[in-house]
């Protein structure tokens, strides 16, 4: 596969705020290389740094240290509107005293474009985002959703070399959000448009990115596509962060340089893959996380194989059934998460079962 | 120093529109606030070119002086905090209630009426009402009623300076959201409770701001105290003017202005430790559902309404008599009707009319696009000195007319800043002194709009100058109005600064009044100040229908950004 050009780089980037005497540090020496074209999501909880970021790279905000580059560029000193980003706001900031028409218009006078041109594409943008007839309407005539494709083609028709997003679904209702991330996605590969795109909502990183990055407390923990970062978190963090995990604090009975071995209950040793975060072969002893999905747990009758475990409570769900399981010795709730058949058993809370994890699925990271 | 310079650099290199813009704006505050200032502080100080406390001793061991400093504390604080008080009566009145329109604009017209005549408009019709022989002690029987002193002229001047309160709180409650009277009310609140919890406590920049203003307003004005003060009740404004014109000895009167910039100054401090950096963002990009603002409570309504509609038949009744006044040949003597009053008026007056009408226009001109600038770099931009340029800029708002009057004449008189009997000198005190609301409103405005829409521009293309230009300037257009409106009003009324700027060449409407007042030539004084204020009365209509306009053309736009 041919190699990309990198559009953004982030270099040591560092953001400190001060507020009464006192220097926060918003973004920890960030480091980061986006290709041409790629989808990058920053995921983190509230207040990580991650919109900070994303206003750096825009130029909102000044970086503290660091240095930011876009297609080779150092932009860390330009200013806004000399970057040619576009970036759309969480709360979409559309110009409530124009009409959609000069909303997207906006951009395009300021670049002295002919009218001609400028009514061409807006009209083409409007088309692009799949609202070809609210030109002469304005924003607040508009639906959320509307809003949004406008803030969107109102970007677009620029074409940026960089499109930035801020949470740009959030305002949005359950049903649209889901039906407005495919249609980003949709958009930005048929442009091939280079993004990055900030949020809180796990899925919505997941489905929308080629590449995840997760922050918290302004430090990267872990740059990744979906997968990798699901399959493979890095730390508990991110694999707490990032879907359903069992994050069980254990110590190391034996390792070599793929596998740990821990032990979840006295006598069922238990090998599982070697995570990220060691230095090199832990010894036996040394504090370890296994994390395990509840996906990648079964629910077995007690006369099996397994580990032993104590039913809490069991939830139907429709295509899962949801355990809450006490394993003796770990003084938190174990998940797991059955597919239902219409011939499955269903244990009952207090029944005594049988767990076997799954030792793909499963990693053991440091403590 | 290093450190300093390489931010600079930055700042040209980030933000050129911003680095050229402070430092125009600072050239001219050097020139026109702080240099008068410091001026008038080595007068005090160092009378004959050596540092010495002799004129200010001299000043706080005069015990009259003492006393008129005590006298001006008090009043301006018994002023501002009644003023305030009903200031904010009428502004629930108008923006919390269903009252028919033809009430509201009754309302809004008559509180408009001691705004737009001069500040000591009030106080002649008082002193006609109710001074020796007054129509309203005779009717009401009360022989030995005392309107000079303390009484009368916090009296005038909480009439004349309420409706300053009422139009800066107005603006806050209107802006403020509906959403949050549902939200307290759907947790349970009533209505009491949503005064007292959501209305009152986010009306607190609009509260304090009015009460730095008429602080600062009540502080300033001469005009009034020296008309119903008198001897008994001597406040410094007066004896800084008199120690000025009267004996010509501008040591102590810049002494005497020294010892007024102390409590300025703190009040100045309060309002900001008040205000502080509490964020009121409402208006977002986003328009969410409007809906209605809570009612008052019954017994609020019944209460603020008759106190509301007992001042303005008071003030009705005080700008009868000016207009009453100003047809008759001589007050409570020839009470036959004549309109000789304004053929001296039109005859001898013509000059102050055109001199004030020229240097009212220019001084809001330049004034509002001085304030706009201002007021968005100080709410919107990030920049060294950031602080000291809002402290700077409305300094001379902040100090009292009559020590800016004295600074001027100080500073201005000499080259290289010969300025005395011109123009400019008269527009320079109004500009800088006035332009105060448009910065203040323009920043209270821009901080109910959210900063996403100047970055969205920016990430557009568009430079700063440019996002200015089309984004900020558009959705704060009425609060510029607002400062534009208050701009003209003072440049047309106001005194305190420019009486003492005021020359053969260049006079204005106010002193002429002012002149009538002192010889005694009431119906004159009363017929200057009818044409003066149908003068403003007209230009304001014609402003507010410019705003009404400029709303009904973005009508979206009011919707959207409320």
């Amino acid at each position: 596969m041919k190699e990309r050009a990198i559009a953004l780089q982030l270099r040591n980037v560092v953001k400190e705020f001060t507020k009464g005497g006192k220097t926060v540090r918003a973004v920890d020496n960030i480091n980061l290389d986006i290709e041409e074209g790629e989808m990058v999501c920053f995921l983190g909880p509230s207040g990580c740094g991650k919109t900070t970021t994303l206003r750096m790279v825009a130029g909102f905000e000044t970086l503290t240290s660091g240095m930011i580059t876009i297609k080779g560029k150092n932009v860390t000193n330009v200013p806004v509107n000399k970057r040619g980003i576009g970036f759309v706001f969480q709360n979409y900031a559309l110009f409530p005293h124009m009409s959609v028409a000069n909303n997207i218009a906006y951009g395009l006078k300021t670049r002295h474009f002919d009218p001609v041109t400028i009514a061409k594409k807006t009209q083409e943008a409007l088309e692009l985002v799949g609202l070809p007839n609210v030109a002469e309407r304005y924003p607040s005539e508009l639906s959320g959703g509307e809003q949004q494709r406008v803030a969107l083609a109102r970007v677009l028709v620029m074409e940026p070399s960089l499109l930035l997003m801020d949470e740009p679904l959030s305002n949005l209702d359950a049903k649209l959000r889901i039906h407005m991330r495919t249609e980003i996605r949709h958009l930005q590969k048929k442009l091939g448009i280079t993004c990055l795109y900030v949020t809180h909502d796990q899925s919505e990183a997941l489905t929308v990115a080629d590449k995840i990055v997760v922050i918290r407390k302004g430090v990267v923990q872990q740059v990744g596509s979906p997968r990798e970062i699901y399959h493979n978190p890095a730390n508990a963090f991110v694999a707490d962060f990032i879907g359903q995990a069992n994050i069980l604090p254990l110590q190391v009975v034996k390792a070599d340089e793929n596998t740990v071995t821990v032990e979840p209950a006295k006598g069922h040793p238990f090998t599982t893959r070697k995570g990220s975060g060691f230095s090199g072969t832990p010894d036996a002893g040394d504090p370890a996380i296994l994390v395990i999905r509840p996906e990648n747990i079964d629910v077995l009758a007690a006369s099996e194989e397994g580990i032993p475990a104590k039913v809490v409570s069991a939830i139907f769900v429709g295509s899962h059934i949801e355990y809450e399981l006490a394993i003796e010795g770990i003084d938190k709730v174990v998940n797991a998460s059955v597919p239902s058949k219409p011939e499955e058993t269903v244990w009952k809370e207090g029944d005594a079962v049988r767990l076997r994890f799954d030792n793909e699925a499963a990693l053991v990271v440091a403590g | 120093m290093a450190d300093l310079r390489r931010e600079k650099t930055r700042m040209i290199q980030k933000d050129p529109g911003l680095f050229w813009a402070l430092l125009a704006i600072w050239i001219a505050l050097g020139i026109f606030i702080l240099y008068p200032v410091v001026r008038l502080v080595g007068m005090a100080f160092m009378p004959d070119g050596h540092f010495s406390i002799v004129s200010l001793r001299e000043a706080f061991q005069d015990t009259y002086t003492v006393k008129a400093l005590g006298n001006s504390l008090w009043l301006a604080l018994a002023v501002s905090v009644t003023g305030t008080i009903l200031g904010y009566l009428f502004a629930l009145l108008v923006t919390r209630t269903a009252m028919p329109k033809v009430c509201k604009a009754l309302f809004s017209a008559v509180t408009l009426l001691p705004l737009i005549s001069p500040p000591f408009t009030s106080s002649i019709s008082l002193s006609l009402a109710l001074g020796p022989n007054g129509y309203l002690l005779r009717l009401f029987h009360i022989p030995d009623f005392q309107i000079y002193g303390f009484l009368g002229t916090w009296l005038s001047e909480t009439l004349t300076y309420f409706p300053v309160a009422y139009m800066v709180i107005s603006a806050v409650l209107e802006t403020m959201s509906a959403n949050l009277d549902d939200a307290a009310m759907s947790l349970g609140a009533s209505s009491g409770r949503i005064l007292r919890t959501v209305t009152i406590p986010l009306s607190m920049p609009g509260i304090a701001n009015s009460f730095l203003l008429l602080f600062g307003s009540s502080l300033a004005d001469f005009a009034t105290p020296l008309i119903l003060g008198g001897h008994q009740f001597p406040v410094l404004p007066t004896q800084a003017y008199l120690e000025i014109t009267g004996m010509f000895d501008l040591h102590s009167g810049a002494s005497l202005s020294l010892m007024l910039l102390v409590p300025t100054l703190i009040v100045f401090w309060l309002q900001r430790m008040v205000v502080g950096d509490k964020n009121y963002v409402t208006v977002t990009g986003k328009s969410g559902a409007q809906s209605a603002f809570s009612p008052l409570p019954i017994v609020a309504k019944v209460i603020i309404s008759m106190v509301c509609a007992l001042v303005l038949a008071f003030v009705l009744y005080l700008y009868g008599i000016i207009l009453v006044g100003s047809f008759v040949k001589t007050w409570g003597v020839t009470n036959t009707p004549t309109m000789a009053n304004y053929q001296y008026a039109f005859k001898f007056g013509k000059k102050a009319i055109t001199d004030t009408l020229k240097i009212a226009f220019v001084s809001t001109i330049l004034g509002s696009i001085l304030g706009v600038v201002i007021g968005f770099i100080l709410q919107r931009k990030q920049f060294i000195g950031h602080r000291l340029l809002e402290i700077g800029s409305m300094l001379n708002y902040a100090l009292p007319g009559t020590v800016v009057g004295i600074a001027y004449i100080i500073a201005f008189n000499k080259k290289p800043f010969l300025l005395t009997s011109t123009m400019a000198i008269l527009v320079a005190a109004y500009v800088f002194r006035y332009y105060a609301t448009s910065i203040r409103s323009v920043m209270a405005s821009l901080e109910q709009i959210d900063k996403t829409l100047e970055e969205a521009s920016e990430s557009l293309g568009a430079s700063t100058a440019g996002t200015f230009l089309h984004v900020t300037v558009p959705l704060v257009i009425p609060a510029v109005l607002t400062g534009l409106r208050y701009l003209f009003i003072h440049s047309m009324t106001a005194i305190s600064a420019t009486i003492f700027l005021v020359s053969v060449r260049w006079t204005l409407l106010t002193s002429r009044i002012l002149e009538s007042m002192t010889e005694l030539q009431f119906t004159q004084a009363c017929a200057f100040s009818i044409i003066l204020i149908i003068i403003v009365f007209i230009a304001d209509g014609l402003m507010t229908w410019a705003l009404h306009m400029y709303s009904v053309h973005f009508l979206k736009t009011k919707e959207a950004t409320k």
